[in-house]
């Protein structure tokens, strides 16, 4: 975890394409936008959220690694997420979304998009701290 | 929060009722799946799958219900959902899903529908 300067904080975590390891990056967004204020329910979205992002680039891949990177400034936390694989052409492939998955990041986070990025798949989303009270 | 995953199979007044509780992601949405085929497959038509113990639910667990709703269509039977907690339920309000299932607030009451039909 880096703290770049006053209220911003990054945080990087690489993790291998193994189901029961998607845990670590709700777990990693949840603790960030605790430290970050957000209140449970919105916590409870960005966890559901990075979830579906990991989902939407692992398809049915059972190799390689996602590598996610997360920042809080203010009242927002961006969340990137890349699949990289031994083979650069796999790395580079942008497997096709579960329509639930996209109905989901829709609903919850204020913006999210996927693509390639330096020849990775990637996607990303960005939720603000909403004013619910719980 | 228990995260603990499980699965626990009754029968009430006949109708089987699989209980989940614990957090139904990508890694324990399998075992759900494959309980659910089992009973499709021994010929019980309708399944009440109780979701009151559950408190993570994503878009692969949609997905195990979604196919195992469908195999139970087919075969003339339902697969009746209990859901009692808000956030579970926006899972489904959010993905179109809370009209495509018989959704309830508690398992009698949906062993109750199901012995209605």
């Amino acid at each position: 975890m880096t703290e770049r300067k006053t209220g911003t904080i990054s945080v990087d975590l690489s993790i291998p394409v193994q189901a029961d390891l998607v845990v670590l990056a709700r777990l990693a967004a949840a603790t960030l936008a605790s430290r970050a204020g957000f209140g449970v329910e919105d916590i409870e979205d960005l966890r559901l959220a990075v979830e579906e992002l990991c989902l939407s680039l692992v398809g049915s891949r059972e190799h390689g690694r996602l590598h996610l990177s997360y920042e809080c400034e203010g009242d927002a936390i961006e969340v990137a997420c890349w699949y990289e694989d031994d083979h650069a052409v796999d790395s580079a492939r942008l497997v096709r979304a579960d329509d639930l998955s996209l109905r989901i990041l829709d609903a919850l986070v204020d913006e999210h998009g996927r693509g390639l990025r330096d020849g990775r798949a990637g996607a990303w989303l960005r939720k603000r701290r909403s004013d619910r009270v719980v | 929060m228990d995260q603990t995953f499980t699965i626990d199979d009754e029968e009430i007044d006949g109708i089987p009722v699989v209980s989940a509780s614990g957090e139904i992601d990508v890694a324990t949405a399998p075992p759900l799946r494959d309980r659910l085929q089992a009973l499709s497959s021994s010929g019980k038509p309708t399944v009440v799958v109780n979701l009151l113990g559950v408190t993570f639910l994503d878009s692969t667990a949609l997905g195990v219900l979604v196919g195992a709703l469908k195999r139970c269509r087919e075969t003339g039977g339902d697969l009746p959902l209990v859901i009692d907690e808000p956030r579970i339920l926006r899972v489904f309000e959010i993905t179109g899903l809370t009209g495509v299932f018989s959704i309830f607030g508690s398992v009698k009451a949906a062993v109750q529908s199901v012995r209605c039909t």
